[in-house]
């Protein structure tokens, strides 16, 4: 039995399923009457595909109705809402909020905020810290990115912390910027740290140009006008590590010989997890080869390596997990349709 | 084959990983000088050593150093400037800055030596698309200087003529294949010229696969095959070769297999 927590989050190495397995454990989680937000951060944005959305729909809200999806647990219509992630939206309702648009109208700021533009994982947990804060939902499912990027996501607190701290206000000081921080006592440490930064702006400005240094200084200040929102999110790390806040699954994918990077992900991972974790297996063919027996050599060996495949990942489960699940894999061409399919999986596993 | 810079790229488990080791694996024997460069992700350095697949291995921090020294005229100074909190916040802040730095290191050591071809692994879908686009937005950012005139030449390089070679892999499902043209537009829309999609891990194209081993799958596989067989068939103009499901026990067996598929042998 499974306990229904605040957040449920799906990691996994990329193309194993993450936002598919997602997607359909919020049909479930909608179809029997919960309020579900399912977010995905992967910047591929496969669930737009899924739930026919548009990338015009990226950062704003969306419901989606069930009758997209034919294979429905139970026949009473149903909704949920959908999230795909914008560094851009999820900054400017910082702004909105803080009101401070002069702080990130600038050409740094507005660079990096872009799709691809490196922000992210960072902008990512502010996104999902301020989601939990409005309380609108029984349950937030999160699709994170791929492998190692997960980490990141994880990481980005301790990035946030880092990026805000105590050098950054010398930098301020020596560059006489006010930003409302209390002033200290300028001793002999502050004297050699801001002489260090003076001989490093001046090398960094050889390299990158005057402009860009200007920008660059101005970017951060905007952004430690704002820090508050940004350590606030920091909260939500603390969140992450408390059993009785979120449910983790671990998804790995038959179709690929990833259990190394899987292993090392989990091992990583673990830092920051607690111990309600469960293996996904998904796209297992075993039952639909089980009473298969061929006698021709070759199939013999397609057969093996196939079983074979998905025997390693089941010897991951006593790495204690608290329990694993077989998705089998499905050959619906229609992507709703497919997510549909695997929502009558997850109740058969975990009704509600 | 005249690009200097070989991608392969894709969603995750696609098998980027086993293509560009089969490519550069190929070329090597071929008696090309070639490296393979798994742009900063999980290595697998005792794989490439069993095969004898020359691998050219770039650390972030490391590339980063060294070229803040080719630019001061000071490794000291660079290493200084590296260590700050100032700076290794800003690299960790923008994985895109980390990126065009790797890239950057690439292009370079192609520049130096012209014989030389590299075969790049490069990150999955969307982190792909931020390690091009990157180049336009630092761009954008830096305005002027140094950066700017370097970063006016990677896109010199990425951007024009047929030096660099783009590999979309895509698995033969129909979501699976949109996803692969929508990186594809991507790419071109960035400027690079030469970008194809590949298809990995088809069951129709296995050469074992004879008629009467397809009459004797079981259901479940037999509509598989039937369903790649129909989409291999309505996208044959997008897509530009394609790879067999493999049956070897080990990922180095598959990697010599595919290498034959590149040499043209298969």
């Amino acid at each position: 039995m499974m306990r229904e927590k605040p957040i449920e989050i799906f990691c996994g190495t990329g193309g194993v399923g993450k936002t598919t397995l997602s997607a359909s454990r919020a049909i479930q989680l909608a179809a029997s009457g919960k309020k579900v937000l399912l977010i995905t951060i992967d910047p591929a944005k496969r669930l737009k595909e899924i739930l026919n959305m548009t990338d015009e729909a990226a950062g704003e809200i969306t419901t989606i109705q069930s009758d997209i999806f034919r294979h429905q647990p139970g026949n009473v219509p149903y909704q949920f809402d959908a999230l795909l992630m914008s560094p851009e939206h999820t900054l400017k309702r910082m702004a909105e909020r803080n009101q401070s648009f002069q702080d990130f109208d600038n050409r740094i700021m507005k660079t990096l905020v872009r799709p691809y533009g490196g922000m992210n994982e960072i902008m990512a947990i502010i996104e999902v810290q301020y989601q939990m804060e409005q309380k609108k939902y029984d349950c937030i499912v999160l699709d994170t990115p791929p492998g190692k990027h997960f980490i990141d996501f994880l990481l980005s607190t301790q990035k946030i912390k880092r990026f805000f701290d105590k050098t950054f206000v010398e930098i301020f000081k020596y560059l006489g910027k006010s930003v409302g921080t209390q002033s200290e006592a300028p001793g002999m440490l502050s004297i050699l740290v801001r002489t260090g930064i003076k001989k490093l702006l001046s090398y960094l400005e050889k390299v990158t140009g005057a402009q860009f240094v200007n920008d660059f200084i101005d970017a951060i200040v905007g952004l430690y006008r704002n820090r508050d929102s940004f350590l606030k999110a920091m909260a939500f790390q603390e969140e992450l590590q408390k059993e009785e806040v979120s449910n983790w699954f671990l998804v790995t994918s038959v179709e690929q010989m990833k259990q190394s990077e899987a292993r090392e992900l989990r091992e990583e991972a673990v830092r920051f997890m607690h111990n309600d974790n469960y293996l996904l297996i998904n796209k297992s063919i075993s039952q639909y080869l089980g009473d298969w027996f061929p006698q021709d050599e070759y199939l013999k060996k397609l057969r093996h390596t196939m079983l074979d495949k998905e025997n390693r990942l089941k010897t991951m489960q006593d790495q204690s997990f608290r329990s694993s699940i077989l998705f089998p894999e499905v050959l619906e061409t229609s992507p709703a349709e497919h997510v549909g399919k695997l929502a009558t999986e997850w109740s058969i596993h975990f009704p509600i | 084959m005249s690009a200097r810079l070989i991608v392969f790229t894709g969603k995750g488990g696609v098998g980027k990983t086993t293509l560009s080791l089969a490519q550069t694996l190929s070329l090597k024997e071929s008696g090309k000088n070639v490296l393979y460069n798994n742009f900063d992700q999980f290595p697998n350095y005792g794989l490439c050593d069993r095969l004898r697949i020359p691998h050219l291995d770039l650390e972030l921090e490391e590339s980063a150093v060294e070229y803040m020294a080719q630019k001061l005229g000071s490794h000291m100074i660079a290493g200084w400037i590296m260590k700050t909190p100032f700076f290794s916040s800003l690299l960790h802040m923008l994985p895109g800055l980390g990126h065009i730095i790797i890239m950057g290191h690439l292009i370079n050591r192609l520049e130096k030596d012209p014989t030389l071809t590299i075969v790049m692994d490069s990150p999955s879908s969307g982190h792909a698309m931020t390690m091009f686009e990157s180049t336009h937005n630092f761009k954008k950012i830096f305005g002027s200087g140094m950066l700017f005139n370097d970063l006016n030449r990677m896109q010199d390089f990425l951007f024009s003529g047929d030096k660099v070679s783009v590999n979309v892999v895509t698995l033969p499902t129909e979501m699976a294949i949109h996803e692969a043209s929508e990186l594809k537009s991507a790419f071109l829309g960035f400027g690079l010229q030469d970008v194809k999609i590949v298809m990995n891990e088809s069951l129709p194209s296995i050469p074992e696969m004879t008629p009467e081993r397809v009459a004797l799958l079981p259901e479940f596989l037999s509509k598989k095959y039937q369903i790649e067989s129909q989409i291999i068939e309505s996208f044959k103009s997008e897509i530009t070769n394609t790879f067999p499901h493999l049956v070897n026990e080990s990922m180095a067996e598959s990697i010599t297999e595919l290498a034959k598929y590149f040499g043209g042998s298969k």
